[in-house]
């Protein structure tokens, strides 16, 4: 489903974020990267959608060389994707319902779709009630459950997750580990970049360790927390 | 499934610019101003023109014939002026009418009436009154006349002295054309910086929105369409609103123009002229709203 093969990524100050990565993620997997900060978990991310390119190495997403996509394509590779971030990047001047509905418009689903699907997946995040609030009339751990319901609406085969707990309060982090639990066993692929040793340890599955730009550690099952 | 994407995007644009009507009113405002300036210079341009035009409706060439002169030696001299391309128009008067027309002028005047009485023969010569299509013409026409074979049938011919005149006014009309296209243009350049940069710092403020639009996987035309939308939304509310203030000075201006240059009226004119004006106005709202949004928009969508 991804791979990464010999990801090297140097910034133009020549720091190298991301060092000769070799990885490989299967369908259906919830893997936990950890690492300290300035280890490149989230230049990682930002490499699997394309808002950066790496400086050396293939990226394939369901086989697709992520290189060869022309600036066109990239919606495409996004829309398969569905990416959850630390600071929730909701569009302010839009409501909740329309904040998830838009990822769906992009996809070109029909209204009635719309109709049926956004109130669900609202309902599935709990935030039936606040459909028609914007983003600043929302709490913390609100605004990332409408994050997550917009990057689960289109039904995506991945979802990224950069700190999606980094601002969010002990209760609310545990609700967003398990709404992504939850979507994980519905078959969606999950990537979690986290700093979290509590969620990581609780979660005991798939744990890459990151240090430098480079993999040091690579747990396939029940994974620890461990820099 | 193109016509549901035209909907989402008409009916997005339409809810950015009503939830954003702090924005909206001042770039509304600005876009408005910059048009009625625009619809000003073509108030201005109306008025010089019409000013240029009756200074040289008064500029004529007289061509006065001798006293002997045949009418066949004048008629000939009408016809081959009025064969030339460069000779609006040429009226004949009669020695008989000049005549008239000068006991007629001095009506008041008693000394020269008497004086009139007192001569046996009419004093007056017959004329040739010709207008020139241009100003600067009118030279090449007095050239014509000084080799025409019925030369000796001209006593005189008045161009020289009005020719001062003459070149003056012909001065005047050609720099208040020149002037009035450069300051028109220099206006205009400044209006679409002012009315562009509103714009531009209007979307700037939505600059991270486009980003995580992209983010979220939206293609680039459906980002940039709601913004075009909305930017010739601000065109069309700017250029009503441009429309009504300008009428409204027009028509309380008006009648103070008509005092200074009687037989103007700048209502009658751009009333006359409305379909155009008003699509003028929209079309130059609706252009510089959707180019200034095309232009701000592009530097946001490289993510």
């Amino acid at each position: 489903m991804i791979e990464l093969k010999n990801i090297s990524s140097v910034y133009e100050d020549s720091f190298v974020a991301l060092h000769e990565i070799d990885l490989h993620i299967a369908k259906g997997e919830f893997v936990s990267i950890v690492g300290p900060a300035g280890a490149g978990k989230s230049t990682l991310l930002r490499v699997l959608t394309r808002e950066q390119k790496p400086t050396s190495g293939e990226v394939l997403i369901d086989g697709v060389n992520l290189a060869a996509l022309s600036n066109d394509d990239i919606p495409l590779l996004r829309r398969k994707i569905g990416t959850i971030f630390q600071d929730f990047k909701l569009l302010t001047a839009k409501n909740a319902f329309e904040n998830v509905s838009f990822a769906l418009e992009v996809v070109g689903a029909p209204t009635s779709r719309i109709k049926e699907d956004v109130p669900k997946a609202l309902e599935i995040v709990g935030l039936a009630d606040k459909a028609a609030n914007f983003p600043h009339q929302l709490s913390g751990g609100e605004k990332q459950r409408l994050a997550i319901a917009r990057a689960l609406i289109h039904r995506p085969r991945i979802i990224l997750a950069d700190e999606p707990t980094g601002n969010l309060d002990l209760v609310n982090s545990h609700d967003v580990i398990q709404l992504l639990q939850k979507i994980n066993e519905l078959g969606t692929t999950v990537v979690l970049v986290t700093h979290n040793r509590e969620i990581v340890d609780a979660l005991s599955r798939r744990v890459v360790t990151m240090e430098k730009g480079k993999i040091v550690r690579d747990q396939a099952e029940n994974g620890k927390y461990i820099i | 499934m193109m016509k549901e994407k035209l909907r989402r995007v008409i009916i997005s644009g339409w809810t950015n610019f009503r939830r954003n009507s702090y924005v909206s009113f001042g770039t509304t405002g600005v876009m408005a101003l910059v048009l009625i300036l625009f619809l000003g210079m073509v108030a201005v341009n109306f008025l010089g023109s019409v000013m240029v035009s009756s200074l040289e409706a008064k500029v004529d060439v007289s061509v006065y014939f001798k006293a002997e002169a045949s009418d066949d030696a004048i008629r000939m001299v009408k016809t081959d002026l009025e064969s030339l391309n460069t000779v609006k128009s040429v009226q004949f008067v009669s020695r008989e009418e000049a005549l008239a027309q000068f006991k007629e002028r001095h009506a008041q005047d008693a000394l020269i009436q008497e004086s009139l009485a007192e001569l046996e023969t009419n004093p007056l010569q017959a004329s040739l009154n010709v207008k020139a299509t241009d100003t600067g013409q009118y030279a090449s026409i007095v050239s014509f006349l000084e080799t025409h074979k019925q030369r000796t049938a001209i006593d005189k011919i008045n161009y020289y002295e009005n020719e001062a005149v003459i070149g003056r006014v012909q001065n005047i009309s050609q720099s208040a054309q020149q002037w009035g296209l450069i300051v028109t243009l220099i206006l205009a350049v400044i209006a679409v910086l002012v009315a562009f940069n509103t714009i531009r710092l209007t979307i700037y403020n939505q600059k991270s929105e486009i980003e995580i639009m992209r983010l979220v996987g939206g293609s680039n035309w459906y980002i940039r369409a709601p913004y075009l939308v909305e930017g010739s939304l601000y065109g069309i509310f700017a250029g009503v609103l441009a429309l009504v203030v300008f009428y409204s000075g027009v028509a309380s201006v008006s009648s103070k123009v008509a005092l200074v240059m009687p037989g103007v009226s700048l209502i009658g004119y751009f009333v006359g002229n409305g379909i155009q004006i008003v699509l003028m106005a929209l079309a130059a709202g609706i252009g510089l709203g959707v180019v200034s949004s095309l232009i701000a928009i592009r530097r946001f969508l490289k993510i």
